[in-house]
């Protein structure tokens, strides 16, 4: 297992670029995917789906810790630690804010129409939806878990079985 | 103050909306101010073009849901096309696709 990559950014959206682009760095590295434009470091595209799944799910953690913990007004630290594998990728969020109530986060609707387009309540539904583990425990700190793991078939493709 | 990550061209005949980058947490609030402006001249069609769009999350999701509750509720008509990799997938993981007719 290699060493945590480890991020440490105040805990506003103002960082969030920063964290989310490091995150699909390290997504590259499990999943082995080609960047579109290596030159081009603004380039947010994500195309492979490991990647798409790691960095949807992170962008929405961030923003949780960002909006839910500290309340759009910082004020404490995002400690972001991803520990990528052969295997799968890993990362823990922690943040000193107010903890979060996961079981209130309501489902989204089985059937949906027109008239039942969610406007929110969509950002936990999509990250844990697109993990295969997704654990939250309340503190201090608060510590998100998040687990992503490359299909075996892909592993075995890149020798990593 | 991120960029806008969206243009919006009007003709008589309809709206274009072109999205672009990252629609998200940061950017997609600008947005949702154009969207305001927009609805309330009660578009008769307006299409949305998202094939310049890399990345969303759900506040760019709730954006592009209130263009469409909006413009579908002041009697409009809405198409929404181009969504690629990220953002389809994220549309197809909340079901948005088939609503959509993406």
């Amino acid at each position: 297992m290699a060493a945590p990559i480890r991020l440490t950014v105040p805990g506003t959206l103002r960082y969030r670029g920063i964290a989310v682009r490091l995150v699909a760095e390290a997504a590259r590295l499990v999943s082995a995917s080609a960047q579109r434009d290596p030159t081009d470091l603004l380039d947010n595209d994500v195309r492979d789906p490991f990647d798409t799944a790691v960095v949807s799910a992170f962008a929405e953690i961030f923003n949780n810790v960002a909006i839910h913990a500290y309340q759009r007004k910082g004020g404490g630290l995002i400690e972001i630690a991803i520990t990528p594998s052969d295997r799968d990728l890993v990362i823990e969020v922690k943040d000193t804010g107010r903890p979060f109530d996961i079981d209130e986060v309501a489902p989204l609707p089985t059937e949906l129409d027109e008239a039942s387009l969610p406007e929110g309540g969509m950002g936990i539904h999509i990250a844990k939806t697109m993990l295969d583990e997704m654990t939250y425990e309340p503190g201090p700190p608060n510590l998100w878990r998040l687990c992503k793991r490359l299909p075996a078939a892909r592993a075995v493709a890149s020798g990593r079985s | 103050m991120p960029s806008p990550a969206f243009d919006i061209q009007r003709t008589p005949d309809e709206t274009k909306v072109s999205v672009r980058g990252s629609l998200d947490i940061n950017t997609a609030p600008q947005l949702g101010e154009e969207i305001d402006r927009l609805l309330a001249s009660k578009p008769a069609h307006v299409q949305v073009d998202l094939s310049g769009l890399d990345l969303i999350d759900s506040s760019g999701v709730a954006a592009l849901v209130k263009l469409y509750k909006g413009v579908r509720s002041g009697g409009g008509s809405i198409t929404i096309a181009g969504a690629r990799d990220q953002p389809l997938a994220i549309f197809k993981l909340l079901r948005m696709d088939k609503v959509f007719n993406l």
